[in-house]
């Protein structure tokens, strides 16, 4: 177990020390979510809306969205270029040939990007909250644990995007569509009850829903859809249920990849 | 021979399309402390066969095994190998060569204590101290091959797979190389080193054998 972890942290310093020698990767990461934040910020003072139900407008709404949003850019985005860029750097052989793994390996590749993911998206509510005066809810501090518990539960859906990119290649364009297709069936940018009623269904077989219904609660005080154990039972639920699946896609991918040979294609 | 530590039986492999087998069937026991030599042309499947002897392929037929540990035993197995793949792939760029091998040993599963040891010996070993603090983007394709072949021997492993080792080395490069083979045969590991041209000739092998046509026939 020791050594296990001793091999988990070296893969997040390596991510760690690969992110900070791009220097202007980070000052992007900082500006971009500003830069979002003043086109809604601006946008929110167009709009009333009784729809949202929401203490600081839509903007206290729709900031949620965009800190979830860009979780999932990170998550789900940075995760399957991250881990086609080892195909083709050749790394992922380094994991191959490791006591440690490629499974293990590649979960080890996913918590930079993810606790990266959750800083960034802190950072975003700290800009919302003291730049443009968000009004942050007294059980702020609880969103803590539920955005990991969602974190989690997104996991498995980057875990299979970085299947199919072993198994296939190149994925850019479906981590794109999962992430924009996230965002209007998981009410990020404007409520679900707006949607056609066909399409309102999709709304409750992902996490995306209860997790985003949930910080928005616990941040800025916006009513609950459901029951919040309700929801803390969804986001459990799709964890236990899709991280095995998830689990199962990876090993299927490699072992296909490794009987094959295209395990080494790229 | 001594009592085989890789035993390769029968081993066969087909890559996707109309093309006959580049593996048919191989066949190779190495000894303990023995060094071998695959050669043959372009394409004739050496580095097929190393990858299969590492595990990073599966074999299609037949089987690998160190000692009674098959290649399908994953991680026990591993931690027996030490695999430097042809070309100059399989670096982090923008790590410095120290970050490079403690990154490595990590994966491999060294001992903690023993870590920071084992980096520094094995800078020294390879000739890489007065570049240790160096980003590896930032070196020469030969220094780049001895961090590659400081991460295949680093770990002690009972079976090294050296596929094109002398890629880009200068004779100084090359000199540590054959040291720390010769090293690595006393202390009883095996080596397979497979390369195009004749290195039979340059270093002492136990065994030469050239792949023809999907399988191994003696030099």
């Amino acid at each position: 177990m020791r050594l296990w972890l001793d091999a988990m942290w070296g893969i997040m310093r390596r991510d760690a020390i690969l992110f900070i020698s791009y220097r202007t990767q980070f000052v992007s990461q900082v500006l971009g979510p500003l830069f979002s934040l003043v086109v809604f910020y601006y946008i929110s003072k167009l709009l009333t809306s009784n729809t949202l139900q929401s203490p600081g407008g839509y903007f206290g709404y729709v900031v949620i969205g965009l800190a979830i949003v860009q979780i999932l850019t990170i998550s789900l985005g940075v995760m399957p270029m991250t881990i086609r860029q080892e195909l083709v750097s050749g790394t992922i052989e380094r994991f191959l040939v490791s006591a440690h793994g490629p499974v293990n390996g590649i979960f080890g590749t996913m918590l930079f990007p993810l606790v990266n993911a959750l800083f960034s998206g802190t950072l975003l509510l700290v800009f919302a909250a003291v730049i443009f005066g968000l009004p942050l809810a007294a059980t702020a501090v609880l969103a803590i644990p539920v955005a990991l518990l969602g974190t989690f539960a997104f996991m498995p859906f980057a875990l299979i995007l970085v299947s199919m990119v072993i198994a296939f290649k190149q994925v850019s364009s479906a981590s794109q569509f999962i992430v924009t297709a996230v965002a209007i069936v998981g009410g990020l940018y404007f409520p679900i009850a707006l949607l056609p009623g066909w399409i309102e269904w999709a709304a409750e077989v992902q996490p995306f829903t209860p997790a985003t219904d949930l910080l928005r609660h616990l941040l800025v005080d916006t009513p609950l859809e459901h029951s919040a154990a309700l929801d803390l039972g969804k986001l459990v639920a799709f964890t236990v249920v899709l991280f095995p699946v998830a689990i199962a896609c990876l090993r299927t991918s490699i072992r296909y990849g490794q009987r094959t040979g295209t395990i080494a294609e790229y | 021979m001594s009592q085989p530590l890789l035993k390769i039986d029968d081993l066969y492999h087909r890559w996707k399309g109309p093309r006959p087998p580049i593996l048919d069937g191989v066949d190779l026991s190495l000894g303990e402390g023995e060094v071998t030599w695959v050669g043959g042309r372009n394409g004739a499947g050496k580095t097929t066969l190393l990858r299969l002897a590492a595990g990073i392929l599966l074999p299609q037929r037949g089987s690998v095994h160190i000692g009674e540990l098959s290649s399908h035993a994953r991680g026990t197995y591993q931690r027996k190998i030490g695999f430097l793949s042809a070309g100059d792939r399989g670096l982090q760029a923008r790590m410095r060569v120290r970050q490079q091998l403690d990154y490595w040993a990590r994966l491999a599963y060294v001992d903690r204590k023993l870590r920071p040891q084992i980096v520094e010996l094995n800078l020294e070993r390879f000739g890489l101290v007065e570049f240790a603090d160096r980003r590896v983007d930032r070196m020469s394709m030969g220094q780049r091959q001895r961090i590659r072949l400081a991460l295949a021997f680093l770990h002690e492993p009972e079976v090294i797979l050296l596929d094109e080792p002398r890629n880009s080395l200068d004779d100084e490069g090359y000199a540590l190389l054959a040291a720390q083979s010769e090293r690595a045969a006393a202390r009883g590991a095996t080596i397979l080193w497979c390369s195009p041209r004749g290195e039979d000739r340059v270093i002492e092998c136990d065994a030469s054998y050239s792949l023809e046509e999907g399988k191994l026939v003696p030099v």
